[in-house]
């Protein structure tokens, strides 16, 4: 190894311990706090399995809203990502609605979640709507980056049979383009159950509703429960996306058929 | 001989010039054309020629020889830096309305093939009918009936039968060419622009290709322009072939049947055209 990759990886560690040491991160504590974690796992492990009807149930709401707001939240990102493209629009255009795309990006979707308790009230609606904001900003995104990669030679081939420009977007652009918008939906609606679960912290339903009450009050082996389903949930969702994606993509990047 | 002394003996420019705007007969004229890329190097200088309509012309050279600008410059994608260019009695400019529906009867095929490769054999075919179609039924993809026969027509013809729903990405080299012809016949062109499109082939399949191109250009009575990297292909299948070399057209023969006719110095006997080629290539 050269010595200037020596020196980059010296001074990472040194940022490290000195950025610890003013967040005031101390690594004995954790060392200390062990003891602590083995009573609450030991209370955990006191499941208390009359609840799992309920957290079945509040499982089956939070995908609810976590389908509906990555379907809805996808339908409004995709033609905003085609007006936010570099290639396909004027500065007027794309520069002030990248802005309104990054900023609704910049709260996570918690945030967005405390805002919409305020404005509909408590209550799983509230949480859709977080949903639907955060899905707009990283799908538009990701869309509109995959737009702007479109391989330029098909564009420009068919751009000089004379057709318009929106046919050139529908019959050209789009079907180079969607491929990723698979994955990444794929993606988002896995991220989305994981963030809607935890949206029921501010009152926007969910599952994660029970979960901060058991704990709130010490009663870790019902919490356990929700947990729980939420784990088994989320690996099914995981290994359901899996199997789509390699129907879908795999067989069509002609990916995976040598194994590295 | 050499270059020189056969370039100095060429007929003057103008006169060809002056003798083909009056005739009808002419699809495509150039008259001393010079074309850049930067405003400084010219990829092309003095290109004056003429094309008959129905003539099957080969422009042959070297990569970086300018051929590919030569024909960018016949559809519009490319504007001359000083010169005139004619096609069909229109100036080409891909930015002007009124070029842009004559653009319909250009069919071009890039060196890339430019096709959409996540969409079935028959969606690239009808896209070469979409400045016919209205702009609301195209985003509906919603193609007439007679356009849909049309399309399956010329995949049939182009020998993909059975091949239209497969999506593009699993097609051959040599069915992806296939698929670009039958784009561009589907737009009903009168003019068929090919940019070195068997070069990456196999010599079978090259000439399968070729063979196709001749055939659908005796069928539908048009006028093909290829580019070629190689001069045996352009000589078996051409009636005219041009020579570029660094920009500027060197030689321009005329075929038919066995003899080649010297267009540029008068006669001259074919084994000397061909040795030409061979010492300057």
């Amino acid at each position: 190894m050269n010595p200037k990759n020596n020196l980059i990886i010296g001074l990472i560690i040194a940022g490290i311990i000195a950025m610890s040491y003013n967040i005031d991160a101390n690594p004995a504590e954790f060392v200390e706090g062990l003891p602590n974690l083995a009573i609450v796992v030991k209370e955990m492990a006191e499941v208390e399995p009359d609840l799992f009807a309920i957290a079945f149930w509040s499982m089956l709401e939070t995908i609810e809203m976590a389908f509906i707001g990555t379907v809805v939240g996808v339908v409004i990102a995709l033609p905003l990502s085609l007006l936010a493209a570099r290639n396909l629009n004027s500065k007027l255009i794309y520069v002030p609605l990248r802005g309104i795309l990054a900023a609704t990006r910049t709260f996570p979707s918690i945030l967005w979640a405390i805002l919409f308790v305020i404005m509909v009230g408590l209550g799983p609606f509230a949480g859709v709507l977080a949903i639907i904001m955060y899905t707009i900003g990283f799908i538009a995104k990701l869309q509109y980056e995959s737009i702007e990669a479109v391989d330029s030679e098909p564009v420009e081939a068919v751009n000089s049979i004379g057709v318009s420009k929106l046919q050139l977007i529908r019959h050209v652009v789009i079907p180079e383009s969607a491929p990723h918008l698979i994955s990444q939906v794929l993606y988002m609606f896995d991220y989305n159950v994981r963030q809607t679960s935890i949206l029921g912290l501010v009152g926007a339903g969910g599952i994660g509703f029970y979960i901060i009450n058991y704990i709130k009050f010490f009663e870790y082996g019902k919490a356990a429960v929700f947990m729980i389903v939420v784990l088994i949930t989320v690996l099914i969702i995981d290994f359901v996306s899996v199997k789509i994606r390699d129907k879908y993509i795999v067989k069509e990047q002609k990916g995976m058929q040598v194994k590295v | 001989m050499s270059l020189k002394k056969l370039l100095k003996k060429s007929t003057p420019s103008s006169s060809i010039s002056k003798l083909s705007t009056i005739n009808t007969k002419i699809l495509i004229h150039m008259n001393d054309v010079w074309a850049s890329y930067d405003g400084k190097n010219y990829s092309l200088k003095e290109i004056t020629l003429s094309i008959e309509r129905g003539t099957n012309y080969a422009i042959v050279g070297q990569s970086g020889s300018g051929k590919s600008t030569l024909l960018k410059l016949i559809n519009g994608m490319m504007n001359p830096s000083k010169g005139q260019i004619k096609v069909d009695y229109q100036t080409p400019n891909m930015n002007k309305k009124q070029f842009r529906r004559e653009m319909s009867k250009i069919g071009y095929i890039p060196q890339s093939l430019g096709l959409v490769k996540n969409i079935s054999v028959l969606e690239n075919v009808l896209i070469g009918a979409l400045p016919r179609i209205g702009t609301l039924n195209s985003l509906l993809k919603n193609f007439p009936e007679h356009e849909i026969e049309e399309a399956k027509k010329i995949i049939k013809l182009v020998g993909l039968n059975g091949k239209e729903n497969r999506k593009t990405y699993m097609l051959s080299g040599g069915e992806k060419r296939r698929v670009a012809i039958a784009r561009a016949l589907m737009q009903k062109p009168i003019l068929l622009l090919a940019d070195e499109i068997v070069s990456e082939l196999d010599q079978v399949t090259a000439r399968e290709i070729m063979d196709l191109v001749a055939d659908a250009q005796k069928r539908l009575n048009l006028t093909a322009v290829m580019v070629h990297h190689d001069m045996q292909l352009a000589l078996e299948y051409a009636n005219r072939v041009a020579v570029i070399k660094e920009g500027q057209k060197i030689l321009e023969i005329g075929i038919d049947g066995d003899k080649i006719i010297d267009f540029q110095s008068g006669n001259m006997p074919q084994q000397e055209i061909m040795e030409l080629y061979n010492n300057e290539s």
